[in-house]
């Protein structure tokens, strides 16, 4: 596949299958410590970018990017809906048009300072920061292999299973949100994990 | 110059519609003034789209002040914020405030003629009484 | 009481509140809004020595709460000043404009 076009429609494809496939099992993580629509949302999100997938990635990275994180804001709702949705337009919008691994791992990390803004939260909160932090800070230190990153990601998605919730409607759950995984580390995770399948194979 | 407007983000539309029912009967019709609340499923909550659709209904020149309830709200009307074009961005500011009387007192204040500084200024002095 | 300054001038005014709910919010609205349309500073008190309140803030009139019975006094300092405190006793005086039925 080419890497413009192509690439960015099966990056859509995959993590909208991912996200569909795992619609379920998100919202029953969410059930135990939040609102209970985590996998409902994400799923009404990523559909609306796929069934626009033409139009997004027939633009360039920076813009196919904000494009996405625009409609998952809009699409997706909730809690995450503003936090997946400031991830992909901050990384699309320091992103220069044809985007080095350099870059694209520095607007990575500036697009998780926006998250961050975004949710008020930092890592150790229990939250999607607990998986994509750790993947960021893996791919500053040069790691490559998508394997062992994508492994990595489902560590840290495993390790908010014991975390106390500080942020959000888990964080009134207090003691009771340990034992559970984080829902939005979970997608995060399986995000990671899809977009790490197609790269391989681009 | 028009009055500073005043938006109004509840998780419930009953609310939204019931603060904003009172802005008007206390304050009249000087004010621009909007509101928004529920999601779009029906339920309880707030929604981006709508919030950028309520400030555009409540615009001005002078700028808008936001008022909202629980969290989820205020994470929600920023993000709204973030997405105005450039020339509105700056002008839109949300007051930490309960969201009837907030809206009540910054109406007031707008009607007066207040720069939206000084508005969100006498909402959140409500708070600080 | 001149301070010396030619278009400087006090002004003082006392009113009964006959309102059925006194000094309530949507009172407290009419009476700042019209307090702000004069360039004097205008100060709001229970008794003629005050204490005063602003009577230009919305936040501070409508904690006022004075009740219907009570009386308000009027301190207004500056160029229309003594127009000022005229309309606002008038304003008390009207009922804050509403009917019976309302507010």
């Amino acid at each position: 596949m080419d890497l413009g076009v192509d690439l960015r429609t099966e990056l859509v494809k995959a993590v909208a299958a991912t996200i569909d496939r795992h619609a379920d099992e998100l919202t029953t993580l969410d059930q135990a410590i939040g609102d209970g629509d985590h996998g409902i949302n994400m799923k009404r999100g990523f559909d609306a970018v796929l069934a626009d997938v033409a139009n997004l990635s027939a633009k360039p990275w920076p813009d196919f990017l904000k494009g996405v994180g625009t409609m998952l804001v809009m699409k997706v709702g909730g809690a995450s809906g503003p936090l997946y949705g400031t991830l992909f337009m901050a990384l699309g919008k320091d992103l220069p048009t044809e985007p080095g691994r350099d870059d694209l791992v520095r607007a990575f990390r500036g697009a998780i300072v926006a998250v961050q803004a975004r949710g008020k939260s930092e890592r150790g909160q229990k939250t999607m920061l607990d998986v994509l932090i750790p993947v960021a800070e893996a791919l500053e230190a040069g790691r490559s292999e998508i394997g062992a990153i994508t492994l990595a990601a489902h560590a840290a998605a495993d390790a908010t299973i014991p975390m106390k919730a500080v942020r959000g409607r888990a964080s009134f759950l207090g003691e009771r949100s340990i034992g559970h995984m984080d829902p939005g580390a979970r997608s995060s995770a399986l995000m990671i994990e899809a977009i790490g399948k197609v790269l391989e194979k681009a | 110059m028009e009055s500073v407007g005043v938006v109004i983000v509840s998780h419930s539309p009953k609310v939204a519609e019931g603060a904003a029912d009172m802005v008007r009967q206390m304050v009249g019709e000087e004010v621009p003034l909007a509101w928004t609340g529920g999601n779009p499923s029906g339920g309880l909550g707030t929604d981006v789209g709508q919030i950028m659709s309520a400030i555009d209904r409540a615009w001005s020149d002078a700028g808008v002040v936001v008022l909202v309830d629980l969290g989820g709200a205020e994470t929600n009307s920023e993000m709204a914020i973030e997405m105005l074009a450039d020339d509105r961005r700056g002008k839109v500011l949300i007051c930490n405030a309960p969201v009837v009387e907030g809206a009540v007192v910054a109406a007031t204040e707008a009607a007066g003629g207040s720069s939206v500084d000084m508005v969100r200024q006498t909402a959140e002095e409500y708070s600080a009484r | 009481m001149n301070n010396g300054t030619a278009t400087e001038t006090a002004a003082t005014g006392a009113i009964l509140i006959e309102h059925e709910v006194g000094l309530h919010a949507r009172p407290s609205v009419k009476l700042t809004k019209l307090a702000k349309t004069f360039q004097s500073a205008i100060r709001l008190g229970t008794g003629p020595a005050g204490p005063w309140i602003d009577a230009k803030s919305i936040v501070k009139v409508m904690a006022f709460k004075a009740a219907k019975g009570s009386t308000l006094h009027f301190r207004a300092h500056g160029g229309d000043a003594t127009q000022a405190v005229a309309a606002l006793v008038d304003l008390v005086r009207r009922d804050f404009d509403e009917s019976h039925n309302g507010g």
